[in-house]
């Protein structure tokens, strides 16, 4: 069965490469491999041939809710950008903290944090508010690439910070192990790593940024615009949310993707100035389309992958390793894994992995939540690069992706080390645990 | 019309001819039906929305089979595919439903707890639609479902779950789980209405003894056991040792963690006088290490991965070349489920529950999952009831 596996996994890589070559994009290039998987799986019959159109279909949904909620949350963002409010926002926040830099950086970074915090996506965060705190930081004198970095690694963190936390619930799920006890263990390294990027990739000024865009970005805010205009949409949001948390047994659920919707059709209506919400909402989505068929192909890749039996002789291969070079790799298999299979990633690998680590004594309470902070790393690898596409999205920068993700190098190398760190010292960090219940 | 219209409208007819074959199959999935003979111990079949009105008509509800002895005595529920994944549970419901005769005491038994979950699949994970299970008279097929009910029938899923009553967060998606419900509501989510439910009727039945049945991969730690609370532990011991000791398999016992809300072995002891269990039979599909996901590998259990990590010790069951095959799974949920009820019963003589005509793990074992169902072409048509 294993040479069946390699085969097909050949097979897979081969259908990329090629459509690589051919210079398609990474969308179709996936389904190129899946398709090529699909196929190769269909001679060794797993599955057979009159199954792979169900299993492409099939697939095809498993990010349905993550489409909505990033085709939502995006024609928010462009209904408040359009009508001004985000450069308002913009120059408030730099009329408030500008003098003190080391102030205006932390603040920005808890607004970044907030949002993905909330609801457990980094993607939230940057649609959100990742367009008016990215010119804000580009006010203070930061460079598209270095804003970008920023927001990337800062979304990132979002996503893993308390007290929704995906990846861990994902494995939590999974391996019966409750979803308490993670406030510090992720609360404190997602503060300090947070901080630690802030300084690394921001503290730099490059004043020449600053004045150029001043200008353009200060003349673009409507007369009539004002600051209840632009809070009342971010208050409706976030008033829902926290509303079905403080009372989740008398409110109806209303998701995320509604949310936004309410939350957009308010700026709409606040709008000082008048908004065609049709043809902006269809600009938005031509804008998303990349990203909202990546998430599309992914999921019918992973279902090929599961089918065909590449997906086990990924899991396997992990953990069949020996231990000390299990914790090394876990550099480069956690980002990997997320990259390829966004949130799949911990199902696939997470769940075995704590599984085992449980299993020779390690706290897996502690260990998810040092895992947990590799994950969105991944966040910013091909082919899904879902955080580091959005975070070039929203700071408009246009030069090499590339570039951009290596202007990270520093957090990133920091961030695993810590995040292996926590994990191999799981035992002697559980009082983060006991401290947080 | 340009060259890029043409590309597009070609590309857009693709995508048709590969949607709309595929998504009649997923819709024929989601509406199939499998036919249960009522067995000679049946005497009445409801649905669950008799305990709770706002089930009905819902994708949720669904057949509770009531079989009561002429004596009256003790009753035990039994719950299966509350995991819709994990069919061991469902097939050894309908073993009890089409064979048991009850001398004294009541079986309540839902054979489909999460009606909605085993009428979809779990997208990403290559799920087979159906499975076969080979029977004297010919093949008889079962759906195979999901963990979570299906989004068309509770939807849109909260940014988190947060669990009634205690607040505990859980994942979003244990918002659609029937095994994180639990004691649910009456006016909450959909799947809290089945757990509350349920809830209901070991309530109002005074219900002694609730048996949830499960499956659970081979490389997790809470596997090939019975799950029980501080109040039901004393009789999951004896039943343990008990089937260790007459019928020579292993089924350790694993306490109800306190603090994990949601759960049945947790909650229905909480919220009744029910002594509940929870039983685990290993079900390596659902090990992630595991080559393709065939229907093979869910019902013979065999898989070169799973038996290499085994070797390395990274199993928390034996494993060896002959897997673990379905009819091992069923063969012990039904040993487990008689030796429950035969040791309540002698501690309990006036509460006692006495039935007949169950298979027992070796002879499941010996004859196969399939030797034990009633063929429904065969049946009066008024004795199938289609779940």
């Amino acid at each position: 069965m294993e040479t069946q596996i390699l085969i097909i996994t050949l097979v897979t890589v081969l259908g990329y490469t090629i459509a690589k070559l051919k210079k398609a994009s990474v969308e179709i290039s996936m389904l190129t491999a899946t398709l090529a998987g699909g196929v190769a799986g269909a001679i060794f019959k797993t599955p057979s041939f009159i199954e792979i159109p169900r299993h492409l279909i099939e697939g095809a949904f498993t990010y349905f809710d993550v489409i909505l909620v990033f085709s939502t949350a995006t024609i928010f963002m462009a209904i408040l950008s359009e009508s001004g409010g985000v450069a308002y926002l913009v120059r408030g926040t730099l009329k408030a903290f500008r003098r003190v830099r080391l102030l205006a950086l932390f603040v920005l970074m808890v607004i970044i944090l907030i949002p993905g915090a909330l609801t457990g996506a980094g993607s939230v965060s940057l649609l959100v508010v990742g367009a008016p705190v990215a010119l804000a930081l580009q006010e203070l004198g930061i460079s598209k690439r270095r804003t970008a970095a920023i927001l990337f690694i800062i979304a990132g963190l979002s996503a893993a910070a308390p007290p929704v936390n995906i990846w861990a619930m994902i494995v939590c799920a999974g391996t019966a192990i409750p979803y308490v006890g993670f406030e510090l263990p992720l609360g404190i390294p997602v503060l300090l790593l947070g901080a630690f990027t802030m300084l690394t990739l921001g503290w730099k000024k490059e004043p020449s940024i600053a004045q150029k865009e001043e200008h353009e970005l200060f003349s673009s805010i409507p007369d009539k615009m004002i600051w209840w205009r632009v809070v009342l949409p971010f208050f409706v949001f976030f008033g829902l949310i926290v509303a079905s948390r403080l009372w989740p047994f008398s409110l109806p659920i209303f998701g995320l993707p509604l949310e936004f919707t309410i939350a957009a059709l308010v700026a709409w209506v606040l709008s000082p100035i008048r908004i065609n919400i049709l043809q902006l909402s269809r600009r938005t989505m031509d804008r998303l389309l990349p990203l909202l068929a990546t998430m599309v192909v992914v999921g019918m890749l992973q279902q090929i992958m599961t089918a065909t039996g590449i997906r086990g002789l990924l899991a396997y291969a992990v953990i069949s390793i020996p231990l000390v070079l299990l914790f090394i790799s876990l550099a480069a298999v956690i980002p990997l894994s997320e990259g390829v299979l966004t949130y799949g990633g911990a199902a696939v690998f997470g769940i075995p992995l704590i599984w085992y680590l449980d299993s020779i004594g390690l706290h897996a309470t502690v260990a998810m939540a040092g895992l947990s902070l590799l994950w969105p790393l991944g966040d910013g690898l091909p082919p899904t690069a879902l955080i580091g596409r959005l975070s070039v999205m929203v700071t408009e920068y246009k030069e090499n992706y590339w570039r951009f993700l290596k202007s990270t190098w520093l957090p990133w190398v920091v961030i695993t080390i810590v995040g292996i760190l926590m994990v191999v010292y799981s035992n002697k960090l559980e009082f983060l645990v006991k401290w947080s219940m | 019309m340009n060259y890029i219209v043409k590309i597009k409208l070609i590309l857009l007819g693709l995508a048709c001819l590969i949607a709309i074959p595929a998504s009649f199959l997923l819709y024929q999935h989601r509406h199939f039906k499998i036919p249960v003979v009522q067995g000679p111990g049946v005497t009445q079949v409801v649905q669950l929305s008799h305990y709770l009105p706002g089930l009905k008509g819902t994708r949720a509800d669904t057949p509770v089979f009531i079989l009561q002895g002429k004596e009256p005595g003790g009753k035990i529920l039994i719950m299966a595919n509350t995991h819709s994944n994990e069919p061991a549970g469902l097939l050894t419901a309908i073993i009890f439903i089409e064979n048991a005769v009850v001398q004294q005491g009541t079986l309540y038994i839902i054979p489909v707890f999460n009606n909605s979950g085993s009428r979809t699949t779990k997208p990403g994970d290559g799920y087979p639609l159906y499975f076969d299970i080979k029977t004297p008279w010919g093949k008889r097929r079962f759906r195979m479902g999901n963990r979570n009910a299906s989004p068309l029938d509770q939807w849109p899923d909260p940014d988190v779950y947060i669990h009634y009553p205690d607040r505990q967060l859980l994942s979003f998606i244990d918002a659609r789980n029937t095994n994180r419900t639990w004691p649910g509501r009456p006016n909450g989510l959909l799947m809290e209405k089945v757990t509350f439910a349920a809830m209901e009727l070991l309530r109002r039945e005074k219900v002694d003894l609730a048996v949830d049945l499960h499956g659970a991969e081979t490389m997790f730690p809470v596997t090939n056991c019975i799950v029980a609370p501080e109040k039901s532990i004393k009789l999951a011991t004896l039943t343990s040792l008990t089937v260790k000791a007459l019928e020579g398999f292993d089924n350790h016992v694993e306490p109800s963690p306190s603090r994990f809300r949601g759960l049945s072995h947790r909650e229905i002891g909480d919220y009744s006088e029910t002594l509940p269990f929870l039983l685990e039979a290993p079900i390596p599909f659902l090990d992630q290490p595991t080559g393709p996901k065939t229907v093979d590998l869910l019902l013979q259990g065999k898989d070169p991965f799973l038996l290499r990590l085994a070797k390395k010790k990274k199993l928390f069951v034996p494993y060896d070349e002959s897997g673990w095959p379905m009819a091992k799974r069923v063969g012990q949920h039904c040993s487990v489920i008689l030796e429950l009820i035969r040791q309540y019963s002698r501690k309990n003589p006036d509460r006692a529950i006495k039935l007949t005509n169950v298979p027992r793990y070796k002879e499941v074992v010996a004859k196969g999952v399939g030797y034990f169902f009633l063929n429904p072409e065969k049946a009066d048509k008024k004795k199938i009831v289609d779940i």
